[in-house]
């Protein structure tokens, strides 16, 4: 805040909420929390909006929140363990949890704001169908479960009393292809604004326009509502340290366009996402009237088929991930520790980019996406007029896409991670006339919006029709050319499961600049030298890089008798989609070991393949991958040969067994970096080398482990911040008495947890569901578990103790400050 | 180095479709459905056909897949979809 002015006035460290908050975004008056201390009824109910209704009874809650992740209530085995219901009416898509109806209401008081000030609310997202009152009074709605939605509570709040805030969500019917969680799943916040005139929401648009001979230039174009000709827009550049770079200063009008240059940038990229921070000052008579800052990072971002796609002139290959919303055991819930971890884990593991999987991201996946240099294809819809399930949005589509559009693109369109908006993936019917005329509408509404960014959709199937469009209908330089009916208002195309068709289309469509947007985990060494020898190719996306809840089963693999027809439908009670390179706490894979050998991490990789009993042969879902595991832990196997599957950018790969050689192979360009090597298993190390040349290059070894002799708790941090909305993730490993896990281990786990923080979710990653993923006790998968936990909001330090029948206790400390 | 722009469009007007002769690779099964020639071709080298493309997941996708785009899950055999591609032409349809 500038020294000597004065903004709409806040009470020292009060926020909109009774109980002290945690954290505002730094503009004074802006993006104060409003997340703690709502109270929350699952269920039906009328009259739930009232005023003087006693809510007491109602569970408390802080957001964010999701009650499909919770128990169901009075749930009775077997068909109903913990969150998961067989007879669920979404069925293997929304991994067989349910919605239903609930509602949360908030009291807070507004005296300690000026008398004056316009009071906003800003709902980070809700799923899915919402509804708000105030006071009684219903101030507004919104349908879709992805995108923010604001209101003014100004006309309908009570200056010197008590307020009360009422929320009802449905999530009901068949709406959704995937998890999608139920309630006030993102943040909410409160923004005490001017009473007339102020920066409009989401009204900022920067872009950076040029960078030449050692300077950026950046254009900047601002709304302001109730513009006064006797006002002044201050708009600066300030960098880490918080020094002014560049300053612009322009009378106000209701758009205001100004330009910033910079001299001796830094430039945002994957491997270097340095930031500056974007001040915009609404200024009269010298005063500050409204302010806002947003991050932003200078870069520049070009598509052409000779150089693909380029950050700030150099070219880069897309390492890039679908991922859905949710957070795994968090279900839906947004939290910025949750997104930044996924986001760190996906990093480390080679990928640059992921695509947000069909719908706008939470502004706290955004923000790490910005802060982490990871490169984000916003998304808008999942279905455009035609629907895939029968509540799903199309019932909405003719009368809300507007909406849509806007709220994905307005509050993202500053970002730097941001590269490209897609229309739509998979839109049924869209190469019928009405399909290419909505690819059109939508398109065009987003390029009004944000003309800096290619549009982009996931296209399946074929392409339809070849089609010429005029100049005043298509894209620049396309006008009389053909094109087909999938594409032709698309600047990018992605191809979701189209490697054939794609090899065979570079020819016929040169001027095309395609990326594989989804791709089965089997086809990763196919695209990895694609975009090798393909310049035009941008690279892929893996379905999925991370696994989720729902799609239940849709990579499962099973063990089917032989001359069975290769056939399996993973229904009850497979709940997560098990498809991803990560599993749902975030550790690898085999595919995702196969990927780093891949994408160059790593040159040699080893897994062995669950033992397949006689008379039976592995089936693999086509977005599955073999049941391997990095594992030489195989009793009751010996003597019988196992598959050792051995990954490797290496000529020649060999084995040892207990020191002895037991096999090894060439790789030709044509094994595409894969060895299978079947050998009599005795317990014992197991031990891979890779060759290059007569060079080693690298060593694996798996080794035989012992029984159970202890947990291990493994928090990834031992200390965190206190703030409500901190948390800690605690992995729990059991073990062998030399410290090694054991991989295929299940058994029942038991936490206490005593201190500053309470457990909000513990589970395994098994795609079977077992049960409660919130209650302290679960069971291990693969010998693991995850203990997550929320801070109370209070510093001080919490002890964490595991138990399991036969082992040792276990226990842990985190400190919270 | 500028930035890119991707202006919007000033006017819609429905582009011009090009004929296109009927084939496994690049015929929507829904169009295909439509011609009572292709589709007897089609359930005559493909059995139960109806059944395969009657689920929930796929009859929504129906305008977007071929034959031929099937193929990667599994959904249909390769060699019919090549005898049936030979007897489209054959047809010398268009759509």
């Amino acid at each position: 805040m500038t020294a000597g002015t004065a903004l709409v006035s806040l009470g020292q460290g009060k926020t909109a909420s009774a109980a002290a908050t945690s954290r505002s975004a730094g503009s004074d008056g802006r993006a104060i929390s409003f997340d703690d201390d709502w109270r929350f009824h699952r269920g039906e109910g009328q009259g739930f909006e009232a005023l003087g209704l006693n809510d007491t009874t109602w569970r408390r809650v802080d957001l964010p929140h999701d009650w499909s992740v919770e128990d169901i209530p009075g749930g009775q085995p077997p068909d109903q363990l913990g969150p998961f219901d067989k007879h669920a009416l979404g069925g293997n898509a929304t991994g067989f949890t349910v919605g239903g109806e609930g509602w949360y209401r908030k009291r807070f008081r507004v005296d300690d704001y000026p008398a004056e000030a316009m009071i906003e609310i800003l709902f980070g997202g809700a799923y899915l169908e919402t509804d708000v009152w105030l006071n009684g009074r219903h101030i507004g709605g919104n349908v879709h479960g992805y995108i923010p939605f604001a209101f003014d509570l100004t006309p309908a709040l009570n200056r010197k009393g008590d307020n009360v805030l009422a929320v009802r969500v449905r999530n009901l019917g068949r709406n959704t292809r995937w998890y999608a969680g139920s309630g006030l799943y993102r943040q909410v916040t409160l923004d005490v604004l001017p009473a007339s005139t102020r920066i409009a929401r989401w009204g900022v648009a920067s872009w950076t326009r040029r960078i030449e001979g050692g300077r950026a230039e950046i254009d900047i174009t601002t709304r302001i509502e109730g513009a006064r000709a006797d006002m002044g827009l201050v708009t600066r550049l300030r960098d880490e340290n918080g020094a002014v770079i560049a300053e612009a200063v322009a009378p106000v009008d209701a758009e205001v366009s100004q330009a910033l240059v910079v001299r001796g940038p830094r430039l945002w990229s994957p491997e270097s996402p340095a930031l500056y921070t974007l001040e915009t000052e609404l200024r009269q008579a010298g005063r500050t009237i409204d302010r806002t800052e947003q991050p932003f990072g200078i870069r520049i971002v070009t598509f052409d088929p000779h150089r693909g796609v380029a950050i700030n002139g150099t070219p880069i290959k897309l390492n890039g991930g679908c991922i859905h919303h949710d957070n795994g055991l968090l279900g839906a819930r947004a939290f910025a520790d949750a997104d930044e971890r996924r986001i760190r884990l996906l990093k480390a593991r080679g990928f640059n980019a992921v695509r947000s999987s069909h719908n706008p991201s939470a502004a706290s996946l955004r923000s790490v996406c910005d802060r982490l240099g990871m490169l984000l294809i916003e998304e808008a819809f999942d279905v455009w007029h035609e629907s895939k399930e029968p509540q799903d949005f199309a019932t909405q589509f003719r009368a809300h896409w507007q909406d849509v559009i806007s709220a994905m693109v307005l509050p993202a369109r500053n970002s730097p991670s941001v590269i490209m908006w897609s229309i739509g993936n998979e839109i049924p019917s869209r190469a019928t006339d009405e399909g290419v005329h909505w690819a059109w509408t939508l398109a065009n509404a987003v390029k009004k919006l944000d003309p800096t960014r290619p549009v982009t959709a996931g296209l399946n199937g074929v392409l339809g029709a070849e089609m010429i469009a005029g100049a005043a209908t298509v894209r620049p330089g396309m006008a009389g050319k053909r094109d087909n009916a999938s594409t032709i208002f698309l600047d990018v195309p992605g191809y979701n499961y189209r490697l054939e068709e794609m090899q065979r289309e570079f020819a016929r469509h040169p001027e095309r600049v395609v990326y594989a947007s989804e791709t089965f985990p089997k086809n990763m060494f196919d695209y990895a030298e694609l975009s090798r020898h393909e310049p035009s190719f941008l690279g892929e996306f893996v379905w999925t890089a991370m696994d989720y809840i729902g799609e239940a089963g849709i990579g499962a693999q099973a063990q089917l008798k032989t001359g069975s027809p290769p056939f399996y439908i993973a229904g009850w009670p497979w709940v997560n989609a098990w498809c991803g390179d990560l599993d749902l706490l975030g550790y690898q894979k085999a595919q995702s070991l196969a990927r780093d050998v891949a994408w160059g991490l790593s040159p040699l990789e080893m897994a062995v393949q669950r033992p397949v009993p006689e008379g039976m042969f592995e089936w693999v879902s086509a977005w599955g991958w073999s049941d391997e595991l990095e594992s030489w832990s195989w009793t009751g196997s010996e003597g019988k040969p196992l598959a050792v599957r051995l990954y490797s950018s290496a000529d020649r790969v060999a084995l040892l067994l207990n020191g002895e050689p037991v096999g090894e192979r060439n790789l030709a360009p044509g094994d595409k970096m894969r060895a299978e090597l079947r050998i009599p298993y005795a317990a014992g190390v197991l031990e891979a080398i890779a060759y290059r040349g007569s060079a080693e290059v690298a060593r694996r070894r798996l080794e035989t482990v012992g029984g159970a002799a202890r947990l291990r708790l493994l928090p990834e941090r031992h200390r965190i911040e206190s703030s409500r909305q901190s948390l800690a993730f605690v992995p729990i490993e059991v073990q062998d008495k030399a410290g090694r896990r054991l991989p295929d281990d299940q058994r029942r786990i038991r936490l206490n947890v005593i201190g500053a923080a309470e457990i909000i979710a513990f589970g395994s990653a098994d795609p079977i569901g077992t049960g409660s993923l919130q209650t302290p006790e679960t069971q291990t998968f693969r010998g693991r578990a995850m203990a997550i936990l929320r801070s109370q909001g209070e510093p001080g330090a919490v002890r964490i103790e595991a138990r399991s029948e036969g082992l040792p206790v276990a226990s842990t400390t985190i400190k919270l400050v | 180095m500028d930035a890119p722009l991707f202006p919007p469009a000033t006017d819609f007007v429905q582009p011009r479709r090009l004929p296109q002769r009927l084939s496994a690779a690049q015929t929507p099964i829904a169009i295909l459905k439509t011609i009572p020639q292709a589709w007897a071709i089609v359930t005559r080298e493909i059995p139960g056909m109806d059944r395969r493309v009657g689920s929930d997941q796929i009859r929504p996708h129906l305008n977007n897949f071929s034959l031929e785009s099937l193929l990667p899950f599994g959904a249909v055999p390769r060699d019919a979809v090549a005898r049936i591609d030979s007897q489209f032409l054959a047809l010398g349809m268009e759509w």
